[in-house]
């Protein structure tokens, strides 16, 4: 499953988070119709009401919006949107952890940036 | 529309309230999940909403009727639990047809399907059938009936979790296609939270909670951290849960109703903040007594 149903983390948070991936990944261009919340009930066995709160949320960020009567669809600059909030939200807060984990071992900035880099290179060399 | 209304509602047995003044309105269309621990008088409501039972003192109104002994409720709703009687001489096919008879909008093919698919022998009787067997006869009649007020009451006893799978998704898909009122009773929360819009959660006859799902998720979080830090940072809030880790180290359970400027510092001081399963919470509000199992084995 993709979802994690361990029960802590709320699945409509979820649901828009799976959202934003297969727009990300370009399974869903702009201005192209996104599952209903029915359908994302039926394909996760959760209650249309909770998939529908994933689907506002997005539409609350401008990621979505409504078409009377037609449904939901994809921004022009959705990706672009998500991309900006994974960013300055999600990156930045690793980063804390990261930076506050590095204190707790007494791992110096510079032995951090070296650590960062040879992961980038790591990665480049694959 | 609101389906169920209850207001004051008290069912007294003897000396004991197994429903003590409890109030709540549940909406058209909507899954609820009643959740309360053994004796917290689940089955109780149920039976009343049902109209098996007559309430004590309070109100009750179903379809904006009265339920007992009344005759457009019972056609309306169906209540299943693991104590339903059905005609001993009939056989497993033969009370399905005289169940298409009892509902206005029963499904026979949904019916007919659900039976194959779980493998029922249309000749068999349902006092033969074992524990599991009968809670899957049951379901298909819950479901196949499409009753406008549809109530199970701890549905899955005896079914293997492969049956208890596939039930779950069952609801789900016909409550889709056909859209009423559930109301979903289980000790097990974790396995049922997903479906669920709403949860009712009762405690010794009474309602401790009337949320959504996935608010109730938020309801609570989870502090670790040095007793001393955890102690300052909980002062004044109710801790619903605590236990001591290690020799200085505490993890404490409180309502959240922090700001995140409040959860920043409590970081900063170096508590972890974690959040807390619904079904946890669930625990810990309805535990009987304070303290847990832990405090039954220190001798003092």
């Amino acid at each position: 499953m993709i979802l994690n149903m361990d029960g802590t983390r709320p699945i409509y948070l979820q649901i828009s988070e799976w959202l934003e991936r297969e727009i990300l990944n370009g399974n869903f261009e702009s201005d192209q119709k996104i599952y209903s919340q029915y359908q994302l009930a039926e394909m996760f066995t959760i209650n249309p009401a909770t998939a529908a709160k994933g689907l506002t949320l997005l539409v609350e960020e401008n990621i979505l919006f409504k078409k009377r009567g037609l449904g939901m669809f994809v921004t022009s600059n959705a990706k672009e949107i998500i991309m900006n909030k994974r960013k300055n939200q999600t990156l930045k807060r690793l980063v804390l952890e990261i930076v506050t984990e590095a204190k707790r071992l007494n791992v110096s900035k510079e032995e951090l940036i070296q650590m960062i880099n040879d992961v980038n290179t790591g990665e480049a060399g694959e | 529309m609101s389906i169920i209304e209850c207001r004051g509602l008290t069912k007294v047995y003897g000396k004991t309230k197994a429903l003590n003044n409890l109030s709540f309105t549940i909406e058209e269309n909507k899954i609820t999940g009643l959740i309360g621990r053994n004796g917290a008088g689940k089955t109780t409501l149920l039976k009343i909403i049902a109209g098996f039972l007559r309430e004590t003192s309070g109100e009750i109104e179903i379809f904006s009727e009265k339920p007992f002994n009344n005759l457009i409720v019972s056609a309306n709703l169906i209540y299943i639990n693991d104590q339903m009687k059905f005609p001993t001489a009939l056989t497993l096919k033969e009370v399905l047809h005289v169940c298409a008879s009892f509902y206005e909008k029963w499904d026979h093919d949904l019916a007919s399907r659900l039976f194959d698919y779980f493998s029922l022998q249309p000749t068999q009787h349902y006092n033969d059938l074992s524990k599991g067997m009968k809670s899957t006869f049951n379901m298909i009649v819950g479901l196949s009936a499409r009753c406008a007020l549809t109530m199970f009451d701890e549905p899955t006893t005896g079914m293997d979790a492969a049956v208890r799978k596939d039930f779950y998704r069952a609801l789900l898909k016909d409550y889709i296609a056909y859209p009423r009122t559930i109301l979903l009773s289980s000790h097990h929360l974790d396995e049922i939270e997903d479906l669920l819009e709403d949860i009712l959660l009762i405690k010794e006859g009474k309602e401790l909670l009337h949320i959504q799902i996935e608010d109730l998720k938020e309801w609570a979080i989870g502090v670790q951290g040095l007793t001393t830090t955890v102690k300052e940072w909980t002062n004044n809030r109710e801790v619903i849960h605590s236990n001591g880790i290690g020799l200085d180290r505490m993890y404490a359970v409180i309502k959240n109703d922090f700001s995140e400027s409040e959860k920043q510092q409590g970081k900063a001081a170096g508590l972890a903040i974690t959040p807390v399963s619904s079904s946890d919470v669930c625990v810990y509000l309805t535990r009987k007594t304070k303290g847990g199992i832990d405090d039954v084995f220190i001798k003092d």
